[in-house]
């Protein structure tokens, strides 16, 4: 008996059956005509570009990899990877423009910027600055840049925490990532915060790198590669030999780390990819077996809308940051419709793609204003800057809101 | 009204087209007969393998140099229509490498270039080969579309001078004593007959030549052998893939546009069965084994569908018992033969040497009429084959990049003709083929397509992974919107478009194809309310 | 996580069972794995129009009481007269609850019309979109036919050939935007769902009506295809004021701005009233306990399973891959299920696509209260519901949406009542 009998198909891009169902859900191809639609660039795209290499269309460079196609897919196909791999395959291998490297290296830029955060923080925020940076860039004049904190999370950590977190009776092993090293370095401080309070030390990781997602959309496969294989080192001594999870406060994150690497890096984390996951369901877990482990101080009355990031409905672990703020004395959650905010990352402060990314975040805007909500909940630092940015609410993650009304 | 040609071919397959653009070329007013369209038999139903004859080298020495004769003259003449990928023929640890030294040696004999490679390398050529070989020998094979072939030697064929009919069947051999001088002929579409009158009738029919031949007490002795294939969803190897052994059943994998093929079984089926073909379990499961040894990758690809063709094999006229079968090239002079003049039956031969065939039978009527003219098939280029692929692309670059390439890969130069001049002509029909309204446009103004199903034969609609669920509709639509006459006739053929269809996916209907035939259903007739009873059918 | 109820399915019959279920207090989550096939619906949801031997039905209730007489694998036969005569009442007003307007009598067919210009007999219909009593009374005598330039997945001239049969006078009207020809330019996505985003934004619904009133005019009736009002409630009610005589609209090919609309009204119900709705995850595997079903684990949420009182298997047939097709038998491939089916493919098809499809009616194995049966025992707390059953054929007899309403609230019943 041939095989056949008992499999289906294992080239992915076969089981899509044409319904277009991604062609509905997709947000870029919603607002951007040159876009040829995820049905078009991921399955039927592939059939064609095995045909002949030559079928790649650069307009597939268009693709935010937000993944809601593969959300909607009823057939399973990872539509948005088959994009992202066929850039890989057959899209320009160098050629790397300025403006690409720097957006992409975060990790490079933040080193560089935050020992001068205020310096640079005002520089770029100026006209001028702005202006030359779309026209030599091509970085986009309206776009305004996250700000950098003055000094690291990793250097404060050393510093202050590192010491009291070798006390606690269990311990845990934290990916900040870039954002919270160079931009938000509050919510790292809040998260041990929160751990602590729960009884957990939090320690970093021995040698941590920008996750790759910025490298990986930009082109810059083999830097992302490198990073990948480092981060994949230290998380395997943190979980394999100090039996320690790995937990994040980035959704975009921890998408990268769990699956992307695989999927789009071809490097293998099956061992250790169930031990690394967002701190909200880790607390989620934790909290379901006592709740009153926690205990609050304010609890004045707090309407927060729960926004979705597009890699956190592609993993499907909203409900996890929803539930805990559900959690928290007095705060009211609103959970706006699932809809990508149009940032992706590095896409949205390029200048070509300025028009579409804010176009494709218009109905999540309007929710946000209609909402009557205080204040917008989030786990992606790029929905955040673009939320910020295109509303008139703030935007916090969810562990910085409770931890702020913790006593 | 009777109407006189010099010769009459009765026909539409690669042979008839060919010769058609013959006689034209010399200038014979020739009238080409074809009961259906064109590459309807044999013709479209094979591998659309561009053999360099070395599958033959070993056992028939002379078919293996006409084919690299004509293998090398197509690469000139059709390079729009073939693939020039070459071939690997792999020995597997089961075949032995004994064949591989008289392979090898049979194959420089016939003048076919055979390298041996290191398995390493034939690994790494073509990784879809099954990793366990032990033996690879690279050989000049290639694919060939059967149906662009024939297209473009009947667009040139009229161009010349010839008359193309499709869809008009020969009832009689009209007779005069002891020759053949016209036919009688029904006409599908008007519903009407009549005689047509010519010096020569050419019997290219194929299998079905055999009741050609019979209409004028003839008997031509053939042996319908009955061919299964499979076609894959994609493009699995990148070189043709044959086992270095004694040709076998489902030994050849040929990757051809955006699909590969494995076959064939080799059956031989009564005369009744061969407008009947239906493809067994048996046979998938063979096409299956046998191929997943080529390649084991097959055993995880989706199959499209499931075909068969039947191959006009002739017995050898001094065997009348028929156990010599010669798959050379037949030609009958039915007046030395049989003594009766003006007809004459080509036949045998493979679509490889479709022109090598209409040569010789041209050349035979040439002979019959006088015509001294010479043959100028190997050398004149066919439309489509004029211009360089890349001169081509940046005539229409305005047109979507996926959809350029597509267009020029199925119509060479003259994808040029296609409309491309505004949104509304680059607008997708088939969205797996990439054919555009404007391509349909141009298939139906100039390509005589009938129906869908000869639409699919020149573009490709329908042939992708959702087999005419998604584009099926909308190319109705299309030949629907001239007038009420038109909208009846094309809503009536898409459910003749899905019936067909529906019956290449029927024998491997499991896993995703039976999903997407669910699906179909829901569309057609669920959303669309369609269904095949008689008021749908006209 | 912990639930009351766990469905797994998110189509009609998932979100219909979860919104019965919450309605009534129950803590349910929905697992769906992609969008349904709701997203392909003609915008009309079928009761029964015939009986499997090919007899058109009239008044649906009594098809259904006589198929309880002559074929009792069917799931109407299964559930029972009496239960479908109540379900088949009650789901309308569901259905309109969660802001899907529909109307339809389960004592009387109506005939709704086809993008192909078919009339077709259905039980209810989304309102705004042309239905007559019987398919040679339709509501006008002229009437033309609207349809965007460029979009090949609607057909006047087939609808009017079919309406020409009725004596009625048909012209057509062709309509084009500055920002329609703005998504031509892609070449592949010129479909439902675009153009109805273009005509979300006022001044293009305002250009639209322009377009058409003056072909309007001219005729007792327009007819549009199905590609306004895919974010908005009121488009077709903007456009009608708008012009001198009526707008009926028809169901394209997909996808369906009906049927997507009417999938995300129902997952607004579901949600508001406290249902979890997990979209995109696919359940891996079962745990039992004493014959039944503790728990169920997920793709994306790994180490945190799914438990609760009673699941719900709402999964599909084919298309939904709740059921999955090999060579030779046919998989429930969650609970691995029995399913009913022959063995020998070549039962499973006849030669014609449009001829009677056995494997059509195959689907899951259910008792008599919809248990889901496995490995010859039937799981007391695990119900079928929807396409994944066996014993029909939905498009033939024109009863899968019905089935799926129906088994539904029938699962949904067992279940409250179960305790």
């Amino acid at each position: 008996m041939n095989t056949q009998q008992n499999t289906v198909s294992e080239n992915n891009f076969e089981q899509c059956i044409k319904c277009t169902v991604c062609t509905v859900y997709c947000p870029v191809a919603a607002v951007n005509p040159d876009y040829p639609g995820p049905k078009q660039a991921g399955p039927d795209g592939e059939r064609l570009r095995l045909k002949r290499p030559d079928f790649f269309d650069a307009a597939l460079k268009y693709c935010m990899n937000c993944k809601r196609c593969e959300v909607a897919c009823p057939s399973n196909v990872r539509i948005g990877d088959i994009i992202q791999a066929a850039r890989i395959k057959y899209g320009p291998q160098r050629n790397t423009s300025p403006r690409n490297f720097v957006l992409a290296n975060t990790d490079l830029v933040g080193t560089l910027a935050t020992p001068f955060a205020p310096i640079v923080n005002t520089a770029v925020s100026l006209k001028p600055v702005r202006f030359m940076m779309d026209k030599v860039m091509g970085i986009d004049h309206r776009r305004i840049f996250p700000k950098y904190a003055h000094g690291t999370f990793t250097a404060w950590y050393r510093k202050h925490a590192a010491a009291a977190q070798e006390a606690f009776p269990r311990q845990v092993s934290y990916f900040h990532g870039c954002y919270v090293n160079y931009n938000n370095p509050q919510l790292g401080k809040d998260l041990i915060r929160i751990m602590n309070a729960l009884g957990y030390g939090v320690r970093l990781l021995d040698k941590e790198k920008c996750c790759g997602v910025a490298l990986i959309s930009n082109g810059l496969y083999k830097q992302a590669r490198r990073q990948a294989k480092t981060n994949l080192a230290s998380i395997r001594t943190a979980v394999n030999d100090r039996k320690l999870d790995v937990i994040t406060t980035s959704s975009t994150c921890t998408f990268t780390l769990r699956d992307e690497y695989p999927h789009l890096l071809k490097l293998r984390n099956e061992d250790v990819r169930d031990h690394i996951e967002l701190a909200t369901r880790y607390l989620y877990r934790l909290l379901q077996k006592n709740r009153d482990q926690l205990k609050f101080k304010d609890t004045t009355p707090l309407r927060v809308a729960y926004h979705t990031p597009c890699h956190m409905e592609k993993m499907g672990w909203a409900y996890y940051s929803i539930e805990l703020l559900r959690m928290i004395p007095g705060v009211e959650v609103i959970v706006l419709d699932s809809q990508c905010c149009g940032i992706a990352g590095t896409y949205g402060f390029k200048k070509e793609n300025y028009h579409t990314s804010q176009a494709v975040g218009e109905g999540l805007f309007r929710q946000i204003e209609a909402s009557g909500a205080d204040l917008v909940a989030t786990d992606c630092e790029t929905c955040k800057w673009q939320i910020e940015m295109s509303t008139s609410k703030r935007c916090e993650h969810p562990l910085s809101i409770l931890a702020s009304r913790l006593a | 009204m009777n109407k006189t040609y010099d010769v009459i071919i009765i026909g539409g397959g690669a042979t008839g087209a060919g010769i058609a653009r013959d006689c034209s070329l010399r200038g014979i007013k020739a009238l080409l007969l074809e009961r259906s369209d064109i590459a309807t038999g044999a013709t479209g139903r094979n591998h659309g393998l561009l053999h360099s004859g070395a599958r033959y080298a070993v056992t028939d020495r002379e078919s293996a140099e006409e084919c690299i004769r004509e293998n090398m003259i197509l690469r000139r003449i059709a390079a729009h229509c073939v693939e020039e990928t070459d071939g690997l023929f792999i020995t597997l640890p089961e075949d032995g490498l004994e064949y591989q030294a008289r392979f090898v040696e049979a194959c420089r004999a016939a003048g076919i270039r055979a390298d041996i490679l290191d398995p390493d390398l034939a690994r790494r050529l073509e990784p879809a080969a099954n990793p366990a070989l032990i033996g690879a020998v690279r050989v000049p094979d290639g694919a060939v579309d059967p149906f662009r072939l024939t297209a473009s030697n009947i667009l040139d064929a009229r161009a010349h001078g010839a008359e193309i009919r499709t869809y008009v069947e020969v009832r009689e051999l009209l007779r005069e004593q002891d020759r053949i001088v016209g036919v009688r002929a029904y006409d599908h579409r008007t519903h009407s007959e009549e005689n047509l009158y010519a010096r020569v009738v050419v019997n290219a029919g194929g299998i079905w030549g055999h009741g050609i031949a019979a209409k004028a007490g003839i008997v031509v002795n053939m042996l319908p052998a009955k061919g299964a294939l499979l076609i894959f969803g994609h493009r699995v190897n990148r070189m043709v893939l044959n086992r270095c052994r004694k040709p076998a059943d489902a030994d050849i994998l040929v990757p051809g546009d955006t699909i590969s093929l494995i076959g064939t079984t080799s059956s031989k089926i009564p005369f009744d069965q061969i407008d009947n073909m239906v493809i067994t379990p048996d046979e998938v499961d063979i096409l299956l084994r046998e191929g997943e040894k080529l390649s084991p990758q097959l055993a995880t690809t989706r199959i499209l569908r499931a075909y068969a063709g039947v191959r006009p094999l002739v017995a050898s006229d001094d065997d009348p018992s028929g156990r010599t079968v010669s798959r050379g090239i037949v030609l009958l002079d039915h007046a030395s033969r049989d003594g009766m003049e003006g007809f004459i039956t080509i036949t045998g031969g493979k679509l490889m040497t479709y022109r090598l065939m209409a040569e010789w039978a041209t050349d035979l009527i040439c002979k019959k009429i006088g015509n001294s003219e010479k043959c100028r098939t190997a050398e004149i280029p066919l439309p489509g084959s004029t211009e360089k692929r890349e001169e081509v692309e940046k005539k229409i670059s305005r047109k979507p990049l996926t959809q350029r390439r597509s267009a020029i890969s199925r119509h060479g130069d003259l994808a040029t003709r296609i409309d491309s001049g505004d949104s509304l002509k680059n607008s997708l029909v088939c969205e797996c083929e990439e054919v555009s309204i404007g391509e349909v446009e141009y298939a139906m103004e100039h390509l005589s397509v009938n129906n869908l199903v000869d639409l699919r034969r020149r573009t490709r609609i329908g042939m992708g992974t959702c087999q005419g669920e998604l584009c099926a509709c909308r190319a109705a639509g299309l030949m629907g919107r001239r007038d009420a006459v038109c909208a009846r006739k094309a809503k009536a053929d898409l459910v003749s478009f899905l019936n067909e269809r529906w019956k290449g996916m029927q024998p491997i209907a499991w896993g995703d194809t039976l999903r997407e035939s669910e699906y179909t259903t829901w569309i057609y007739e669920g959303v669309c309310g369609l269904s095949d009873d008689k008021n749908t059918a006209q | 996580m912990k639930f009351d109820t766990v469905i797994i399915g998110g189509g009609l019959a998932g979100m219909v069972c979860g919104i019965r279920l919450t309605e009534a207090g129950k803590r349910c989550a929905i697992v769906s794995q992609g969008q349904s096939a709701l997203h392909f619906s003609s915008g009309s949801f079928d009761l029964l129009s015939k009986l499997p031997d090919g007899t058109d039905i009239e008044d649906p209730l009594a098809g259904i009481a006589a198929l309880g007489r002559t074929n009792p694998e069917h799931p109407y036969a299964v559930m029972g007269a009496k239960r479908c005569e109540k379900y088949a009442l009650e789901a309308p007003e569901l259905l309109r609850a969660a802001g899907i307007p529909v109307s339809g009598d389960c004592r009387r067919n109506h005939c709704r019309i086809t993008p192909m210009g078919k009339a077709r007999a259905t039980w209810l219909t989304i309102d705004g979109y042309l239905t007559a009593e019987a398919p040679e009374r339709l509501p006008f005598r002229k009437v033309c036919i609207a349809n965007v330039e460029g979009f090949l997945d609607f057909y006047p001239e087939f609808i009017a050939e079919e309406f020409r049969k009725s004596g009625i006078e048909c012209t057509f009207a062709s309509i084009n935007l500055p920002d329609l020809e703005q998504i031509r330019r892609n070449p592949s996505e010129m479909r439902s769902a675009n153009i109805a985003r273009v005509f979300d934004h006022e001044q293009n619904l305002e250009a639209l009506a322009a377009q058409i009133r003056d072909a309007a005019a001219t005729c007792d009736a327009l007819i549009l295809p199905a590609i306004i009002g895919l974010n908005r409630n009121d488009s077709l009610e903007v456009l009608r004021a708008k012009l001198p005589t009526p707008l009926y609209l028809l169901p394209t090919l997909p996808p369906s701005i009906p049927g997507i609309r009417a999938q995300q009204a129902l997952q607004h119900r579901f949600r508001a009233l406290g249902g979890e709705y997990f979209l995109g995850d696919s359940v891996l595997r079962a745990e039992y306990e004493g014959g039944r079903v503790k728990r169920i684990f997920t793709a994306n949420h790994g180490n945190i399973p799914f438990e609760a009182d009673s699941f719900v298997l709402a999964s599909g047939s084919f298309f939904s891959r709740g059921l999955v097709a090999t060579p030779d038998r046919i998989v429930e491939p969650v609970f691995e299920a029995d399913t009913v089916h022959t063995p020998d493919r070549s039962q499973w098809y006849t030669l014609r696509f449009f001829g009677r499809q056995n494997y059509q009616a195959f689907g899951v194995c259910t008792d008599s209260s919809l248990h889901v049966i496995r490995k010859g025992e039937a799981i007391g707390n695990l119900y079928g519901a929807g396409a994944g059953l066996a014993g029909f054929h939905p498009v033939q007899e024109g009863c899968g949406a019905g089935v799926s309403l129906l088994s539904a609230l029938y699962v949904a019943d067992e279940i409250l009542n179960s305790k």
